[in-house]
Protein backbone atom coordinates (compact mmCIF):
# COMPACT_ATOMS: atom_id res chain seq x y z
CA UNK A 1 0.00 0.00 0.00
CA UNK A 2 2.61 2.58 1.17
CA UNK A 3 6.15 2.49 -0.58
CA UNK A 4 8.93 3.47 1.55
CA UNK A 5 9.64 6.64 0.39
CA UNK A 6 5.91 7.37 1.44
CA UNK A 7 6.75 6.01 4.76
CA UNK A 8 10.39 8.21 5.08
CA UNK A 9 8.08 11.18 4.49
CA UNK A 10 5.28 10.52 6.80
CA UNK A 11 7.36 10.11 9.07
CA UNK A 12 8.30 13.32 9.81
CA UNK A 13 4.60 14.42 11.10
CA UNK A 14 4.33 11.88 13.73
CA UNK A 15 7.07 13.64 15.54
CA UNK A 16 4.81 16.97 15.93
CA UNK A 17 2.05 14.67 17.54
CA UNK A 18 3.78 12.32 19.34
CA UNK A 19 2.96 13.04 23.05
CA UNK A 20 0.38 15.60 22.47
CA UNK A 21 -2.82 15.06 24.84
CA UNK A 22 -6.58 15.44 23.65
CA UNK A 23 -9.89 15.02 24.39
CA UNK A 24 -12.52 12.54 22.30
CA UNK A 25 -14.96 13.78 20.44
CA UNK A 26 -16.53 10.91 18.80
CA UNK A 27 -15.74 7.53 18.92
CA UNK A 28 -16.32 4.01 16.83
CA UNK A 29 -15.37 0.75 17.46
CA UNK A 30 -14.83 -1.04 14.00
CA UNK A 31 -15.86 -4.56 14.11
CA UNK A 32 -15.75 -5.67 10.07
CA UNK A 33 -11.74 -4.21 9.43
CA UNK A 34 -10.20 -2.75 6.53
CA UNK A 35 -7.87 -5.22 4.80
CA UNK A 36 -4.38 -5.50 6.90
CA UNK A 37 -6.28 -4.48 9.72
CA UNK A 38 -7.82 -7.81 10.21
CA UNK A 39 -5.64 -9.46 13.00
CA UNK A 40 -6.48 -5.82 15.25
CA UNK A 41 -10.74 -6.18 14.92
CA UNK A 42 -12.36 -5.27 16.58
CA UNK A 43 -10.42 -1.77 17.47
CA UNK A 44 -11.38 1.75 18.62
CA UNK A 45 -11.31 4.53 16.65
CA UNK A 46 -11.49 8.06 18.14
CA UNK A 47 -11.98 11.48 16.87
CA UNK A 48 -9.58 13.74 19.43
CA UNK A 49 -9.28 16.92 19.72
CA UNK A 50 -5.67 18.43 19.79
CA UNK A 51 -5.02 22.19 21.51
CA UNK A 52 -4.18 23.14 17.80
CA UNK A 53 -6.08 20.59 15.11
CA UNK A 54 -8.52 17.53 15.32
CA UNK A 55 -6.79 14.20 14.72
CA UNK A 56 -8.36 10.51 14.22
CA UNK A 57 -6.23 7.73 15.37
CA UNK A 58 -6.98 4.54 16.74
CA UNK A 59 -7.23 3.93 20.73
CA UNK A 60 -5.38 1.18 21.88
CA UNK A 61 -4.77 -0.89 25.17
CA UNK A 62 -8.49 -0.25 26.05
CA UNK A 63 -9.37 -1.99 29.48
CA UNK A 64 -12.51 -0.20 30.16
CA UNK A 65 -15.26 1.56 28.89
CA UNK A 66 -14.48 4.40 25.97
CA UNK A 67 -16.45 7.20 26.47
CA UNK A 68 -16.40 10.94 24.58
CA UNK A 69 -15.03 13.75 26.74
CA UNK A 70 -11.95 10.77 28.19
CA UNK A 71 -8.48 12.69 27.45
CA UNK A 72 -6.14 10.52 25.69
CA UNK A 73 -2.50 10.73 24.29
CA UNK A 74 -0.54 10.26 21.35
CA UNK A 75 1.98 7.40 20.87
CA UNK A 76 3.49 5.98 18.55
CA UNK A 77 2.51 1.96 17.23
CA UNK A 78 3.03 -0.28 14.07
CA UNK A 79 -0.37 0.98 12.15
CA UNK A 80 -1.25 -2.50 10.54
CA UNK A 81 -0.06 -5.64 9.22
CA UNK A 82 2.86 -4.76 6.25
CA UNK A 83 2.65 -7.02 3.26
CA UNK A 84 5.53 -9.74 2.37
CA UNK A 85 7.95 -6.83 1.10
CA UNK A 86 6.62 -3.35 2.77
CA UNK A 87 8.50 -1.61 5.61
CA UNK A 88 6.77 -1.86 8.41
CA UNK A 89 4.66 1.35 9.16
CA UNK A 90 4.58 2.47 12.25
CA UNK A 91 2.75 6.19 13.46
CA UNK A 92 -0.25 7.63 15.97
CA UNK A 93 -2.38 5.76 18.02
CA UNK A 94 -3.99 6.50 21.07
CA UNK A 95 -4.39 5.49 24.81
CA UNK A 96 -6.44 6.55 27.48
CA UNK A 97 -5.23 9.22 30.43
CA UNK A 98 -5.37 7.45 33.64
CA UNK B 1 -30.96 27.96 -21.56
CA UNK B 2 -32.85 25.44 -20.13
CA UNK B 3 -31.56 21.67 -19.35
CA UNK B 4 -33.89 18.90 -19.63
CA UNK B 5 -33.79 15.35 -19.23
CA UNK B 6 -35.06 12.97 -21.81
CA UNK B 7 -34.72 9.38 -21.54
CA UNK B 8 -33.33 8.02 -18.10
CA UNK B 9 -32.67 4.04 -16.89
CA UNK B 10 -31.13 2.12 -14.66
CA UNK B 11 -30.71 -1.94 -14.41
CA UNK B 12 -31.20 -4.03 -11.98
CA UNK B 13 -29.40 -3.70 -9.03
CA UNK B 14 -27.54 -6.50 -6.75
CA UNK B 15 -25.30 -8.66 -6.59
CA UNK B 16 -25.15 -9.55 -10.67
CA UNK B 17 -21.93 -11.99 -10.80
CA UNK B 18 -23.06 -12.71 -14.38
CA UNK B 19 -23.13 -9.69 -15.89
CA UNK B 20 -20.36 -7.17 -16.61
CA UNK B 21 -19.67 -3.55 -16.33
CA UNK B 22 -20.31 -3.14 -20.04
CA UNK B 23 -23.07 -5.30 -20.17
CA UNK B 24 -24.65 -3.08 -17.54
CA UNK B 25 -23.54 -0.01 -19.06
CA UNK B 26 -25.03 -1.17 -22.46
CA UNK B 27 -28.39 -2.15 -20.86
CA UNK B 28 -29.12 1.24 -19.07
CA UNK B 29 -27.95 3.41 -21.89
CA UNK B 30 -29.91 1.47 -24.76
CA UNK B 31 -33.16 2.11 -22.20
CA UNK B 32 -32.28 5.23 -21.88
CA UNK B 33 -31.57 6.30 -25.88
CA UNK B 34 -34.75 4.49 -26.79
CA UNK B 35 -36.85 6.47 -24.65
CA UNK B 36 -35.39 9.65 -25.39
CA UNK B 37 -36.12 8.80 -29.12
CA UNK B 38 -32.29 9.10 -30.00
CA UNK B 39 -29.26 6.97 -31.27
CA UNK B 40 -25.58 6.86 -30.19
CA UNK B 41 -24.77 8.58 -32.99
CA UNK B 42 -26.97 11.70 -32.03
CA UNK B 43 -25.22 12.04 -29.13
CA UNK B 44 -22.77 14.65 -28.51
CA UNK B 45 -20.40 13.50 -25.32
CA UNK B 46 -20.47 11.03 -22.83
CA UNK B 47 -19.80 11.32 -19.09
CA UNK B 48 -19.42 8.31 -16.98
CA UNK B 49 -19.74 8.57 -13.17
CA UNK B 50 -17.43 5.69 -11.58
CA UNK B 51 -15.02 5.28 -8.76
CA UNK B 52 -13.63 1.55 -8.00
CA UNK B 53 -12.74 0.67 -11.78
CA UNK B 54 -9.04 1.06 -11.62
CA UNK B 55 -8.30 0.47 -7.74
CA UNK B 56 -10.29 -2.86 -7.57
CA UNK B 57 -10.63 -3.88 -11.49
CA UNK B 58 -7.28 -2.60 -12.92
CA UNK B 59 -9.49 -0.76 -15.40
CA UNK B 60 -9.01 3.15 -15.80
CA UNK B 61 -9.50 5.65 -19.22
CA UNK B 62 -12.95 4.52 -18.68
CA UNK B 63 -14.18 7.48 -21.08
CA UNK B 64 -12.86 5.31 -23.94
CA UNK B 65 -13.59 1.81 -22.53
CA UNK B 66 -17.31 2.46 -22.66
CA UNK B 67 -17.44 4.70 -25.73
CA UNK B 68 -15.88 1.66 -27.59
CA UNK B 69 -18.48 -0.33 -25.77
CA UNK B 70 -21.17 2.07 -27.13
CA UNK B 71 -20.04 2.44 -30.35
CA UNK B 72 -19.17 6.15 -29.83
CA UNK B 73 -16.19 8.17 -31.38
CA UNK B 74 -17.25 11.27 -29.41
CA UNK B 75 -15.87 13.47 -26.37
CA UNK B 76 -15.97 10.59 -23.64
CA UNK B 77 -15.32 11.63 -19.94
CA UNK B 78 -15.07 10.14 -16.48
CA UNK B 79 -16.47 11.63 -13.41
CA UNK B 80 -14.60 10.71 -10.12
CA UNK B 81 -15.70 11.84 -7.08
CA UNK B 82 -16.40 9.17 -4.65
CA UNK B 83 -19.65 8.03 -3.82
CA UNK B 84 -20.68 11.21 -5.65
CA UNK B 85 -19.42 10.30 -8.95
CA UNK B 86 -22.62 9.67 -10.35
CA UNK B 87 -23.97 13.36 -9.12
CA UNK B 88 -20.79 15.01 -10.38
CA UNK B 89 -20.74 13.24 -14.05
CA UNK B 90 -24.96 14.20 -13.92
CA UNK B 91 -23.47 18.28 -13.05
CA UNK B 92 -20.33 17.95 -15.59
CA UNK B 93 -22.76 16.71 -18.47
CA UNK B 94 -25.92 18.99 -17.63
CA UNK B 95 -23.06 22.06 -17.13
CA UNK B 96 -21.45 21.26 -21.05
CA UNK B 97 -25.46 21.53 -22.04
CA UNK B 98 -26.19 24.69 -21.00
CA UNK B 99 -22.95 26.16 -21.75
CA UNK B 100 -23.96 25.72 -24.97
CA UNK B 101 -21.02 23.51 -26.44
CA UNK B 102 -23.27 20.48 -26.95
CA UNK B 103 -27.09 19.55 -27.33
CA UNK B 104 -27.46 15.87 -26.32
CA UNK B 105 -25.60 14.68 -23.80
CA UNK B 106 -25.52 10.80 -22.21
CA UNK B 107 -24.45 10.43 -18.08
CA UNK B 108 -23.66 6.91 -17.17
CA UNK B 109 -23.23 5.71 -13.69
CA UNK B 110 -21.64 2.34 -13.40
CA UNK B 111 -20.16 0.43 -10.66
CA UNK B 112 -19.17 -3.48 -10.35
CA UNK B 113 -18.69 -4.22 -6.63
CA UNK B 114 -18.75 -7.87 -6.04
CA UNK B 115 -16.10 -9.21 -8.25
CA UNK B 116 -13.97 -8.34 -4.79
CA UNK B 117 -13.79 -9.65 -1.67
CA UNK B 118 -15.23 -7.33 1.35
CA UNK B 119 -11.84 -5.94 2.76
CA UNK B 120 -10.69 -5.37 -0.71
CA UNK B 121 -13.90 -2.89 -1.37
CA UNK B 122 -13.74 -1.50 2.26
CA UNK B 123 -10.38 -0.81 1.52
CA UNK B 124 -11.10 0.67 -1.90
CA UNK B 125 -13.64 3.19 -0.53
CA UNK B 126 -11.35 4.03 1.49
CA UNK B 127 -9.50 5.41 -1.31
CA UNK B 128 -12.64 8.38 -0.60
CA UNK B 129 -11.30 9.22 2.69
CA UNK B 130 -7.64 11.00 3.98
CA UNK B 131 -4.17 9.23 4.59
CA UNK B 132 -5.00 9.67 8.09
CA UNK B 133 -7.82 7.60 7.99
CA UNK B 134 -6.93 4.73 6.39
CA UNK B 135 -3.94 4.83 8.69
CA UNK B 136 -6.56 4.73 11.44
CA UNK B 137 -7.77 1.47 10.21
CA UNK B 138 -11.32 3.08 9.51
CA UNK B 139 -13.87 2.15 7.35
CA UNK B 140 -16.95 3.93 6.07
CA UNK B 141 -19.54 2.50 8.57
CA UNK B 142 -16.92 3.67 11.12
CA UNK B 143 -16.51 7.62 9.56
CA UNK B 144 -20.58 7.34 9.48
CA UNK B 145 -20.41 5.85 13.28
CA UNK B 146 -18.76 8.68 14.22
CA UNK B 147 -20.88 11.15 12.91
CA UNK B 148 -23.59 9.00 14.23
CA UNK B 149 -22.52 8.98 17.90
CA UNK B 150 -21.48 12.68 17.83
CA UNK B 151 -25.53 13.39 16.70
CA UNK B 152 -26.59 10.60 19.20
CA UNK B 153 -25.08 12.85 21.65
CA UNK B 154 -25.71 16.33 21.08
CA UNK B 155 -29.41 15.81 19.85
CA UNK B 156 -30.57 12.74 21.30
CA UNK B 157 -30.88 11.25 18.43
CA UNK B 158 -31.59 7.17 18.76
CA UNK B 159 -30.72 4.14 17.55
CA UNK B 160 -34.17 3.38 17.04
CA UNK B 161 -35.03 7.07 15.24
CA UNK B 162 -31.87 5.63 12.91
CA UNK B 163 -33.34 2.09 11.99
CA UNK B 164 -36.89 3.92 11.00
CA UNK B 165 -34.54 4.76 7.69
CA UNK B 166 -33.92 1.43 7.32
CA UNK B 167 -37.25 0.18 7.99
CA UNK B 168 -38.91 2.60 5.41
CA UNK B 169 -36.50 2.62 2.90
CA UNK B 170 -36.59 -1.33 2.54
CA UNK B 171 -40.66 -0.74 2.50
CA UNK B 172 -39.94 1.28 -0.56
CA UNK B 173 -37.79 -1.18 -2.04
CA UNK B 174 -40.37 -3.62 -2.16
CA UNK B 175 -42.42 -1.32 -4.76
CA UNK B 176 -39.14 -1.56 -6.66
CA UNK B 177 -38.09 -4.48 -9.36
CA UNK B 178 -34.98 -3.02 -10.18
CA UNK B 179 -33.71 -2.96 -6.03
CA UNK B 180 -31.18 -5.12 -4.56
CA UNK B 181 -33.46 -5.80 -1.63
CA UNK B 182 -36.84 -7.12 -1.95
CA UNK B 183 -37.58 -7.76 1.80
CA UNK B 184 -39.44 -5.80 4.54
CA UNK B 185 -37.80 -5.36 8.17
CA UNK B 186 -38.81 -4.07 11.40
CA UNK B 187 -36.89 -1.71 13.52
CA UNK B 188 -36.34 -4.68 16.40
CA UNK B 189 -34.55 -6.42 13.26
CA UNK B 190 -32.42 -3.59 12.74
CA UNK B 191 -31.70 -3.35 16.34
CA UNK B 192 -30.87 -6.81 16.35
CA UNK B 193 -28.69 -7.23 13.61
CA UNK B 194 -24.65 -8.19 13.96
CA UNK B 195 -22.61 -4.73 15.04
CA UNK B 196 -20.05 -3.43 11.91
CA UNK B 197 -18.93 -0.02 13.97
CA UNK B 198 -20.51 1.15 16.88
CA UNK B 199 -23.97 2.23 16.90
CA UNK B 200 -24.44 1.23 13.32
CA UNK B 201 -25.45 -2.40 12.55
CA UNK B 202 -25.42 -4.49 9.31
CA UNK B 203 -29.01 -3.00 8.53
CA UNK B 204 -28.09 0.41 9.09
CA UNK B 205 -25.59 -0.20 6.27
CA UNK B 206 -26.37 0.13 2.70
CA UNK B 207 -25.18 -2.82 0.58
CA UNK B 208 -22.46 -3.78 -1.75
CA UNK B 209 -23.84 -3.83 -5.17
CA UNK B 210 -23.41 -3.97 -9.01
CA UNK B 211 -25.74 -1.56 -11.13
CA UNK B 212 -25.63 0.88 -13.99
CA UNK B 213 -27.73 3.79 -14.54
CA UNK B 214 -27.91 6.31 -17.18
CA UNK B 215 -29.76 9.61 -18.30
CA UNK B 216 -29.72 11.94 -21.75
CA UNK B 217 -29.20 15.60 -20.56
CA UNK B 218 -30.66 17.91 -23.62
CA UNK B 219 -30.53 21.31 -24.54
CA UNK B 220 -34.33 23.24 -24.39
CA UNK B 221 -34.28 23.06 -28.51
CA UNK B 222 -33.94 18.96 -28.56
CA UNK B 223 -36.14 19.02 -25.25
CA UNK B 224 -39.23 18.74 -27.26
CA UNK B 225 -38.46 15.16 -28.90
CA UNK B 226 -38.59 11.96 -27.38
CA UNK B 227 -40.29 11.83 -23.38
CA UNK B 228 -42.08 14.32 -21.50
CA UNK B 229 -38.85 16.23 -20.71
CA UNK B 230 -38.31 16.98 -16.97
CA UNK B 231 -36.52 20.45 -16.38
CA UNK B 232 -33.06 20.77 -14.22
CA UNK B 233 -33.58 23.76 -12.47
CA UNK B 234 -31.26 24.00 -9.83
CA UNK B 235 -27.75 22.71 -9.58
CA UNK B 236 -25.22 22.98 -6.63
CA UNK B 237 -21.91 21.33 -6.10
CA UNK B 238 -19.30 22.13 -3.02
CA UNK B 239 -16.41 20.19 -1.36
CA UNK B 240 -15.02 19.79 2.14
CA UNK B 241 -12.35 18.66 3.95
CA UNK B 242 -11.24 14.96 2.93
CA UNK B 243 -11.36 13.99 6.68
CA UNK B 244 -13.48 14.13 9.41
CA UNK B 245 -10.92 15.88 11.58
CA UNK B 246 -11.10 18.72 9.18
CA UNK B 247 -14.43 19.47 9.88
CA UNK B 248 -15.80 22.37 12.11
CA UNK B 249 -18.35 20.61 12.94
CA UNK B 250 -19.23 16.66 12.71
CA UNK B 251 -23.37 16.57 12.82
CA UNK B 252 -23.91 18.32 9.34
CA UNK B 253 -22.10 18.05 6.56
CA UNK B 254 -21.09 21.39 5.73
CA UNK B 255 -20.76 20.65 1.82
CA UNK B 256 -24.41 19.11 1.50
CA UNK B 257 -25.56 22.10 2.96
CA UNK B 258 -24.24 24.26 0.58
CA UNK B 259 -24.73 22.50 -2.29
CA UNK B 260 -28.17 22.12 -1.39
CA UNK B 261 -28.31 26.12 -1.02
CA UNK B 262 -26.91 27.01 -4.38
CA UNK B 263 -29.25 24.54 -5.81
CA UNK B 264 -32.24 26.07 -4.14
CA UNK B 265 -31.39 29.30 -5.36
CA UNK B 266 -30.74 28.69 -8.87
CA UNK B 267 -34.20 26.99 -9.21
CA UNK B 268 -35.85 29.69 -7.20
CA UNK B 269 -37.33 27.30 -4.62
CA UNK B 270 -37.13 26.18 -0.73
CA UNK B 271 -37.21 22.98 1.12
CA UNK B 272 -41.00 23.10 1.55
CA UNK B 273 -41.65 23.06 -2.17
CA UNK B 274 -40.17 19.06 -2.69
CA UNK B 275 -42.43 16.67 -2.85
CA UNK B 276 -40.01 13.96 -3.56
CA UNK B 277 -36.23 13.23 -2.63
CA UNK B 278 -33.83 10.77 -3.35
CA UNK B 279 -31.21 11.26 -0.42
CA UNK B 280 -27.77 9.79 0.46
CA UNK B 281 -28.90 7.28 2.74
CA UNK B 282 -25.21 5.52 2.41
CA UNK B 283 -25.91 5.07 6.18
CA UNK B 284 -29.45 5.73 8.10
CA UNK B 285 -27.63 8.22 9.87
CA UNK B 286 -26.53 10.06 6.56
CA UNK B 287 -30.58 10.07 5.52
CA UNK B 288 -31.06 11.96 8.98
CA UNK B 289 -28.34 14.30 8.78
CA UNK B 290 -29.52 14.76 4.59
CA UNK B 291 -33.01 15.69 5.93
CA UNK B 292 -31.32 18.29 8.63
CA UNK B 293 -28.92 19.52 5.96
CA UNK B 294 -31.41 19.86 3.35
CA UNK B 295 -33.82 22.53 5.21
CA UNK B 296 -36.44 19.58 5.47
CA UNK B 297 -36.30 19.44 9.72
CA UNK B 298 -34.41 21.62 12.15
CA UNK B 299 -31.13 19.85 13.17
CA UNK B 300 -32.40 17.03 15.82
CA UNK B 301 -35.73 16.91 14.54
CA UNK B 302 -35.46 14.49 11.80
CA UNK B 303 -35.01 11.65 13.80
CA UNK B 304 -38.68 11.66 15.67
CA UNK B 305 -40.15 12.67 11.88
CA UNK B 306 -38.87 9.37 10.70
CA UNK B 307 -40.23 7.13 13.50
CA UNK B 308 -43.72 9.20 12.76
CA UNK B 309 -42.96 7.74 9.53
CA UNK B 310 -44.04 11.10 7.84
CA UNK B 311 -41.61 9.81 5.25
CA UNK B 312 -42.76 7.09 3.83
CA UNK B 313 -44.70 6.52 0.95
CA UNK B 314 -48.98 6.49 1.86
CA UNK B 315 -48.47 8.11 4.70
CA UNK B 316 -46.42 11.27 3.86
CA UNK B 317 -48.16 14.32 3.69
CA UNK B 318 -46.04 16.43 1.73
CA UNK B 319 -42.56 14.57 1.23
CA UNK B 320 -41.56 11.26 0.47
CA UNK B 321 -37.91 10.58 1.09
CA UNK B 322 -36.11 7.85 -1.39
CA UNK B 323 -38.97 6.03 -3.09
CA UNK B 324 -36.22 3.91 -4.57
CA UNK B 325 -35.45 2.31 -1.87
CA UNK B 326 -32.57 4.55 -1.28
CA UNK B 327 -28.96 3.34 -1.42
CA UNK B 328 -29.66 0.93 1.90
CA UNK B 329 -32.38 -1.13 0.16
CA UNK B 330 -32.15 -0.23 -3.89
CA UNK B 331 -28.95 -0.90 -3.45
CA UNK B 332 -25.31 1.25 -3.76
CA UNK B 333 -23.17 0.75 -7.04
CA UNK B 334 -21.47 4.20 -5.64
CA UNK B 335 -20.66 5.65 -8.96
CA UNK B 336 -24.12 4.30 -10.34
CA UNK B 337 -25.89 6.13 -7.47
CA UNK B 338 -26.03 9.69 -8.28
CA UNK B 339 -27.55 8.57 -11.56
CA UNK B 340 -29.83 6.18 -10.42
CA UNK B 341 -31.36 9.05 -8.42
CA UNK B 342 -31.85 11.31 -11.02
CA UNK B 343 -33.77 8.17 -13.12
CA UNK B 344 -35.80 7.82 -10.03
CA UNK B 345 -36.74 11.42 -9.42
CA UNK B 346 -37.39 12.10 -13.52
CA UNK B 347 -39.53 8.96 -13.27
CA UNK B 348 -41.49 10.38 -10.54
CA UNK B 349 -42.00 13.65 -12.22
CA UNK B 350 -43.01 11.90 -15.23
CA UNK B 351 -45.87 10.22 -13.12
CA UNK B 352 -44.70 7.15 -14.28
CA UNK B 353 -43.29 5.42 -11.08
CA UNK B 354 -46.13 2.82 -10.88
CA UNK B 355 -46.62 1.37 -7.56
CA UNK B 356 -44.68 3.63 -5.46
CA UNK B 357 -45.27 6.86 -7.30
CA UNK B 358 -46.12 9.64 -5.57
CA UNK B 359 -49.30 11.32 -6.12
CA UNK B 360 -49.37 15.10 -7.76
CA UNK B 361 -45.85 15.39 -7.51
CA UNK B 362 -43.61 18.37 -9.69
CA UNK B 363 -40.78 19.06 -7.97
CA UNK B 364 -38.07 16.52 -6.70
CA UNK B 365 -34.75 16.29 -5.59
CA UNK B 366 -31.43 14.78 -5.74
CA UNK B 367 -28.70 14.69 -3.26
CA UNK B 368 -25.28 12.68 -3.51
CA UNK B 369 -22.61 12.92 -1.34
CA UNK B 370 -18.64 11.70 -1.70
CA UNK B 371 -16.66 10.32 1.35
CA UNK B 372 -17.68 11.26 4.62
CA UNK B 373 -19.30 14.44 3.04
CA UNK B 374 -15.93 15.45 1.27
CA UNK B 375 -18.12 16.46 -1.73
CA UNK B 376 -21.96 16.85 -2.32
CA UNK B 377 -24.34 17.10 -5.48
CA UNK B 378 -27.67 18.30 -5.04
CA UNK B 379 -29.90 18.92 -7.96
CA UNK B 380 -33.59 20.04 -8.39
CA UNK B 381 -36.07 18.89 -11.13
CA UNK B 382 -39.50 19.84 -12.10
CA UNK B 383 -41.98 18.17 -14.12
CA UNK B 384 -44.55 20.18 -16.42
CA UNK B 385 -42.82 21.52 -19.43
CA UNK B 386 -42.78 25.33 -19.43
CA UNK B 387 -44.22 25.81 -15.99
CA UNK B 388 -40.84 26.40 -14.38
CA UNK B 389 -40.17 29.05 -11.52
CA UNK B 390 -36.75 28.08 -12.36
CA UNK B 391 -34.01 29.81 -14.68
CA UNK B 392 -33.21 26.55 -15.81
Amino acid sequence: MNSPVKIWRNQKKIKELLGKEGVIISWTQVRVPLAGFEEQAPYYVVLVRLADRNYLGQLVDVTGIVATGQKVKAVIRRLRRPEAEDVIPYGIKFVLLA
Amino acid sequence: MKVAVLGAATTQFGELWDISPRALVREAVSEALLASNLRITDIDALYVGNMLSGILGGQENLGAFFAEELGFAGPAFKIEGACASGGLAFYNGAVAVRSGMFERVLVVGVEKMTDHKPEDVALGLMGAGSDVERQAGITFPGLYAILARAHMEKYGTTEEELAAVAVKNHFHAVLNSKAHFNNLITIAKVLASPKIADPLKLLDCSPISDGAAAAVIVSEAVAQKGQTPVWLIGAGVASDSLGLAGRKEITSLSAAKRAAKLAYKAARVGPRDIEVAEVHDCFTIAELIALEDLGFYEPGKAGKALLREELTLGKAQHLVVNPSGGLKACGHPVGATGVKQVVEIVSQLRGTSGKRQVEKTRIGLTHNVGGSGAVAAVHIFQGKAGSGKGKG
